[in-house]
């Protein structure tokens, strides 16, 4: 049984078969065999749509069936255009004079038309002599207009046709694109000779004639690779003959006449609908400059006025129409221009605001349906191969071509790509622009956008399809192509931009580009390498030779390299790259993790490029570069799997130093561990508080116990030591390169003599301070040192640097200043016997969270708090940009938290908390600040801390002030999570914070009322 | 190098110009000046003139006093005062961080800041103001500690003979020959008072214009043998001088405070305009009205506006919406009369577009107009009406200014704390003071 009628349409492609089905019963198909409608249907992209229009066509000239009767032979064309272009169809229903263009014999490899023959059609259109120097339209006004624009629509049939029924769509392509170039070209001849005709009138025919007037194209016309539908970007050029005798503003209001006479004949209203927007608007000073100028005027602006980006879009620019002399001049006169500007000021800078430009500004609603803006879009191909031809166009002028794939295909031949990805960028890029002329010719509207439906889908899949392809056009594999497409792109970047670089120091493979140094260095300056010749030689270190790693490395270098380029110090982090290389050469798992972890590679690259602290260590200690592979890894090691792996490796060695080597250098790992977690961000603030905090205490921890030993090992013990953590440390938020606050206290054993064991106390925690910081053999390189400071101990510097229990209970009872309650708020028992610990907590309870704080005692706090602001500033520091002591900065937040835990915490255990985060939540459920008081202290807090730890992972030093110098400013926001390029908004934002924040404190803890 | 550096070398080479001056604004508004041999022109051109900031006020962290000076060539103008036989000419500069990052505490980028933020919503400001000062015999005081004024005219007063008129006329065509297009010049007010007003041009140019207009001024008065003054208010029996200002937004060509047919032909913009002004006014006194002296002038009466109210050409408000001329649309305008003549134009350009852009922004309503004699209205009438007063004194509009973040947003943080800190200063130096004002009164008494 045959397969019913709505089967075969759906078969053939049919989306609304019912609909399909009444149209082929209508009056106007009677009598065209069946058989020979639906196999012509089969090869219309979309066949509902060509059904219709066919239908309507008939309507109006039923001679047309006889090309449909004599089967697909002679109807292909009609049908291929018909399902692949309404707006053309409904064309042909307007002029239907013009379905003779059905008539020429479709070619698999088609030709493109002549342009002189394509500029004579128009020109005559219109009635004008193509042999004329400046042709003269006989025809004027809506008359003239329509003329040309029917004229322009049967020539885009044509190649529609052509371009419908060629085998591979993608080689006809940049033929295709030329010819509507060619097209527009001509269409703006004929529209000049029209408005010379319209122009006359006002100024005398002798006068308009004695003006040339040079239509110079720019962007895609210009280039010769113009889209189906879009505006034509031109430029006007204006000169008058030597013996015209005309002024100069007559000249120029006669070419202005011209300008817009021909932009009025190709776009303004008619009932012939307009072509295109002539588009001027890329002329010197935009849309606030004159419509035309003299080539001098031209020359002049560039001279003195163009910004950087004038000068690349200068690239494209192209004498398209009008007199040829004038337009020769121009090109020769810019020409040079254009490659001279890699050379200007700021180049770097706008090639890369450029590159940013590819990927933003895309409405959120259009992202995923782009085909020109975004990552792997036409848009990036474009930027990629501009940017080569700017950069090595200045000293090779085979590469001074205009159009993409010509440009291309010169770099490709002159070594400055590799054959192979230039051929697959080529075919990426004729692909995309080939799915782009698709979409447009069907409604012939300017879109960029895949379609949503999936009937147009389905018929934008079969029309980029080639008369040959007999593969079923899906969809789905439309998307699954497209979506490919993209991605290819977006890593072909690296092996444009980087391989090359390698070769010309590696010696790849023969058949790879091969740059010389000098366009090497040109490329790598360009990318954002301030040292390119630094650069070439650590690239060059990195690929020489035959080892595993060199080979492996020529394979990666050219992603990581742009990895690096991202990061706020290339050049650093390249030098960082190879000393960790260097030292982990042949570990087969570092050369496995940078195959197989792109993400790791990644990660390793960003932290390189952007951290000297994290840099630093990673040099000395390579073998934690093998974290970055493994996430799990890169949690926060527990302070008791920290304490007992201290143990047991103190356990197996006598010597002091040796031991506390160990103990060290667990410390600096830790502390390595949590800057890459950090920088990953794998752990939020709070957490890498804490697991620094971790880091020093276990390190206190086996300091003790080795300090202990020693005394042990010289005669009996006499006391047991507590080491308490006071400041930041107490409160477990310190930060990288923090010092320890720290308070000593000890108890006599029960027989012992208190002035013997106060005094072997005092050798137990000087030794043990000594041991964190001594000098040891073999050295612990890039350590950064952990100082104790027991500043803050009872009578300060002048006391006792170790009391017993038994006299700090004293002296807190006869003696203590309130600013010493102060200090023991954020108090923490740290290392040492767990008895004395919890014996001393309880003394500390007694004093820092007393029953009722005198108004004196009060006012005392905040006279102290008033000094140290003006006195503990360093000499010339700016208040404003002091991260600790400076307007609104740390220790103004952490005071007023303090003074409302000296006055409240009593009454409101909540308070007791040794964390100013938590202290400032209290606080505030407990309603002495206003939760938006709170909450914005809390923000500032956290800011000005992240800035300090910034300031170290940046540099690797310690610095409490905000960084002046932009480019510390940069990459400190960078680790305070800006994104690239907002320095001064963090800047803004930390000022802005600490000015409230200050507000605030003034009114609360310096104010008087309770 | 480009054309316009290169026309700036051979000017100074054809009219063989022996100093070249960089002027540049610091944040309380003195101009400064650096002179340059013509030969280190060009480096300052490429490298910009590097100088120690620390000691200008306002310019400079302690931190990093290397500063940036970078001539714009645009405003080079030959100075005609100095004479043609030893010609010198200036140009004001950008001041840029020794990155090359224009520096915040730089006046001028403050204000081209806030421009840009108006060319963001679509706005080109312009600005037009009127400048008054006073003429003086000297800048000695006189028997009666009181400053000697050149003549004893009154407003619009012709002095036949008077050195003010040969004064203003000297003024006008040095200004005119310098670039600057003068619209009016008359005798104001007060003896030895003047007044004259610049054409409209864009923001930045207008403060430019200012600065030159001062120095201008200045020196002509000196040449002359007499001495001007742009102190708000010299003498406690006369007016002040301020520098009403007009304000003006386009959107492209056609002017955005102008609708044919509303009330006062005023457009929903200017109205949020207005009401922009007018809701922040208290906050950016201390800006436009930043000295001891200047609270004189707006509490000593006359024509000086110290309630915030606006009308339709209503002579004692703070904002006044001029009449409307039929057929001058293109004119449309807001003219903000608390301005006084010594404030930094840069700075107050930019808090009053700032807080005017603001009321755009958010759509503030605007109260009704005031139609009476704001001045001659009870305080009871005043409070029922809403016209509240200005700050009375400078520590008053401090410690609003203090309080207002919208200040801080426009003048950028530096300058916003630099600028308060500097006048928290002056307030506590004029609280030491013993004023013949107390003198007088109590010395024979107590």
């Amino acid at each position: 049984m045959a397969p019913s009628l709505t089967r075969r349409l759906i078969a053939l492609g049919s989306s609304d078969p019912d609909r399909a089905e009444r149209f082929l019963a209508a009056r106007e198909l009677d009598g065209i065999d069946e058989e020979v409608l639906l196999e012509g249907l089969a090869v219309a992209p979309d066949p509902d749509g060509a059904l219709v229009v066919l239908v309507r066509l008939l309507e109006k000239v039923p001679s047309l069936r006889e090309t449909v009767d004599a089967g697909l032979s002679r109807s292909e064309p009609l049908f291929r255009l018909l399902g692949a272009s309404e707006a053309l169809g409904e064309f042909l229903i307007r002029h239907p004079e013009h379905l003779d263009v059905f008539e020429a014999a479709p070619s698999a490899e088609p030709q493109g038309a002549d342009p002189v023959a394509l500029r004579a059609s128009l020109l005559r259109s219109v009635g004008a002599d193509p042999s004329s120097a400046r042709p003269l339209a006989s025809r004027t006004g809506a008359d003239a207009w329509e003329a040309l624009r029917i004229r322009y629509r049967r020539h885009l049939c044509e190649l529609a046709i052509r371009d419908l029924t060629a085998a591979s769509p993608a080689d006809f392509l940049p033929v295709a694109a030329a010819e509507l170039a060619d097209l527009a070209a001509a269409a703006l001849e004929a529209g000049l000779a029209v408005a010379r005709a319209e122009a006359a009138a006002t100024f005398g025919a002798e006068a308009v004639d004695a003006v040339a007037l040079a239509v110079i194209g720019m962007g895609k016309c210009g280039a010769r690779e113009l889209n189906y539908i879009s505006d034509v970007d031109v430029v006007y050029v204006v000169d008058a003959d030597e013996d015209s005798g005309l002024d100069g503003s007559t000249v120029l209001g006669i070419g202005t006449a011209l300008a817009t006479g021909l932009s009025r004949a190709v776009s303004g209203t008619a009932r012939e609908p307009g072509l295109w927007q002539v588009d001027a608007n890329l002329r010197p000073e935009g849309k606030d400059g004159p419509l035309v100028r003299t080539l001098g005027s031209h020359l002049a602006y560039y001279d003195r006025w163009a910004e950087s980006w004038e000068f690349q879009a200068l690239l494209k620019a192209r004498c398209i129409a009008g007199d040829p002399e004038l337009g020769r001049k121009y090109e020769q006169a810019v020409g040079p221009l254009v490659w001279a500007s890699a050379g200007r000021d700021g180049f770097v800078d706008s090639v890369q605001a450029m590159r940013r430009r590819v990927t933003e500004h895309i409405p959120p609603a259009e992202a995923d349906r782009q085909i020109k803006l975004g990552a792997g879009g036409l848009r990036d191909v474009e930027f990629t191969v501009q940017l080569l031809q700017l950069v090595h166009g200045r000293a090779d002028e085979s590469l001074r071509v205009r159009d993409t794939t010509s440009a291309i295909a010169a770099l490709a031949e002159g070594g400055y790509i590799g054959r192979s990805a230039a051929a697959e960028f080529d075919a990426s890029y004729r692909w995309l622009r080939l799915l782009e002329h698709r979409i447009q010719l069907s409604q012939l509207r300017r879109t960029h956008l895949m379609p949503v439906r999936e009937d147009a889908l389905r018929a934008l899949a079969r029309a980029v399809q080639g008369v040959m392809e007999t593969g079923k056009a899906s969809p789905e594999a439309l998307l699954e192509k497209w979506h490919r497409t993209k991605r290819s792109v977006r890593e072909l970047h690296e092996r444009i931009f980087y391989r090359p670089l390698l070769n010309t120091v590696a010696n790849l493979s023969p058949e790879e580009a091969k740059l010389s140094p000098e366009a090497a260095q040109g490329r790598l300056a360009a990318l954002g390498y301030r040292d390119p010749q630094g650069a070439m030689r650590h690239i060059e270190a990195l690929t020489a030779g035959v080892s595993r790693r060199a080979s492996l490395q020529r394979q990666l270098l050219p992603v990581l390299l742009d990895w690096l380029a991202q990061g706020v110090d290339p050049d650093a982090g390249l030098l960082a790259f190879r000393r960790v290389s260097e030292a982990l050469g042949t570990t087969h798992w570092y050369l496995g993790m940078l195959r197989d972890s792109a993400a790791a590679a990644e990660r390793l690259c960003h932290v390189l490029a952007n951290s000297r602290l994290i840099a630093d260590l990673l040099e000395v200690s390579p073998e934690s570069v093998a974290w970055l592979g493994q996430e799990k890894e890169l949690a926060p090691v527990p302070l008791d799997a920290q304490w007992q792996e201290i143990q047991s490796k103190i356990s197996r060695h006598e010597d002091p130093s040796a031991r506390m080597r160990l103990v060290r250098l667990i410390r600096r790992r830790e502390i390595l561990r949590t800057a890459i977690a950090d920088s990953a961000g794998l752990l939020d603030q709070d957490a890498v508080g804490n697991a620094l905090a971790d880091a020093d205490q276990a390190a206190v921890l086996g300091a003790l116990r080795v300090a202990e030993d020693q005394a042990a090992a010289r005669g009996p013990l006499l006391t047991r030591v507590l080491v308490v953590a006071m400041g930041r440390q107490g409160g477990r938020e310190i930060g990288y390169g923090s010092d320890a606050d720290v308070m000593y206290v000890h108890r006599p054993l029960p027989d012992a003599d208190p002035a013997e064991a106060q005094r072997q106390a005092k050798e137990i925690v000087t030794s043990m301070s000594g041991l964190l910081t001594q000098p040891l053999r073999p050295a612990v390189l890039a350590e950064r040192v952990l100082q104790l400071d027991a500043d803050l101990r009872p009578e300060g510097k002048a006391g006792p640097l170790v009391r017993s229990l038994d006299s700090f209970a004293e002296y807190y009872r006869r003696w203590a200043l309130v600013w010493e309650w102060q200090a023991l708020l954020r108090a923490r028992p740290m290392a040492g016997d767990d008895e004395l610990a919890a014996d001393f907590m309880r003394l500390a309870d007694s004093v820092r969270y007393p029953e009722r704080l005198s108004p004196a005692d009060l006012t005392e706090i905040r006279r102290i708090k008033a000094r140290v602001e003006a006195e503990r500033l360093p000499r010339g520091a700016d208040p404003g940009r002091h991260l600790k002591l400076g307007r609104g900065g740390l220790s103004d937040v952490e005071w007023l938290v303090q003074s409302i835990q000296l006055q409240h915490a009593a009454r409101h255990p909540e308070l007791r908390t040794t964390s100013t985060l938590g202290g400032l939540h209290a606080a505030a459920e407990l309603g002495f600040l206003m939760e938006r008081e709170a909450s914005l202290l809390a923000e500032t807090w956290r800011l000005a801390s992240r800035i300090r730890s910034a300031n170290v992972v940046w540099t690797g030093r310690a610095s409490d002030m905000l960084p002046s110098s932009r480019r510390d400013l940069e990459a400190v926001a960078r680790w305070c999570g800006y994104s690239p390029g907002h320095a001064s908004a963090l800047e803004q934002q930390y000022l802005q914070l600490t000015r409230r924040t200050r507000h605030v404190f003034e009114e609360r803890f310096y104010s008087l009322s309770q | 190098m480009n054309r316009q550096q290169e026309f700036v070398l051979r000017t100074i080479e054809e009219r063989d110009v022996r100093f070249v001056r960089l002027w540049f604004t610091d944040v309380v508004g003195s101009l400064k000046s650096v002179a340059l041999a013509p030969a280190e022109v060009e480096g300052a051109f490429e490298e910009g003139l590097g100088f120690d900031g620390s000691s200008i006020e306002g310019l400079a962290r302690v931190s990093e006093s290397d500063m940036l000076l970078q001539p714009d060539p645009s405003t080079f103008q030959i100075l005609p005062w100095r004479g043609e036989t030893e010609p010198t000419s200036r140009m004001f500069c950008d001041i840029l961080t020794p990155d090359g990052e224009p520096s915040p505490a730089d006046p001028r980028n403050v204000l081209k800041r806030t421009l840009a933020k108006a060319a963001e919503m679509g706005f080109t400001c312009y600005t037009h103001p009127e400048i008054e000062f006073y003429l003086l015999e000297s800048d000695q005081l006189g028997p009666d500690g009181a400053p000697i004024p050149i003549d004893k005219g009154g407003y619009f007063d012709h002095v036949p003979g008077g050195v003010a008129q040969d004064f203003r006329r000297t003024v006008v065509n040095m200004l005119e020959s310098v670039g600057i297009s003068v619209e009016f010049s008359h005798h104001e007010g007060g003896p030895g008072q003047n007044e004259i007003d610049l054409r409209y041009a864009d923001a930045l140019q207008t403060a430019d214009n200012i600065m030159t207009f001062r120095t201008v001024v200045k020196e002509v008065a000196i040449q002359q043998g007499a001495y001007a003054t742009f102190m708000p208010k010299p003498f406690t029996a006369f007016p002040g001088s301020g520098m009403h200002t007009h304000f003006s937004l386009f959107e492209g060509d056609s002017n955005a405070f102008h609708e044919p047919g509303a009330e006062f032909q005023l457009s929903k913009t200017a109205r949020h305009f207005i009401a922009g002004l007018l809701r922040h006014a208290n906050e950016f006194t201390a800006v436009t009205n930043q000295f001891v002296n200047s609270y004189k002038r707006l509490w000593g009466g006359g024509e000086a506006p110290s309630y915030l109210s606006w009308g339709h050409n209503n002579r004692s408000a703070l904002v006044r919406v001029p009449l409307y001329k039929p057929g001058k649309g293109q004119s449309a305008r807001v003219e903000y009369r608390g301005i006084d003549s010594a404030t930094n134009p840069y700075l107050s350009y930019s808090v009053l577009l700032g807080a005017g852009l603001k009321g755009i922004e958010e759509e503030y309503e605007l109260p009704a107009a005031a139609e009476d004699d704001i001045s001659s209205l009870t305080s009871a009438e005043r409070r029922v009406l809403g016209h509240s007063p200005l700050p009375a004194s400078l520590y008053d509009a401090i410690g609003t200014m203090e309080d207002s973040e919208l200040m801080a947003e426009i003048l950028g943080e530096q300058v916003f704390e630099y600028f308060l800190r500097n006048k928290r200063q002056e307030w506590s130096e004029y609280r030491l003071e013993v004023t013949p004002y107390e003198l007088h009164r109590n010395l024979g008494i107590l």
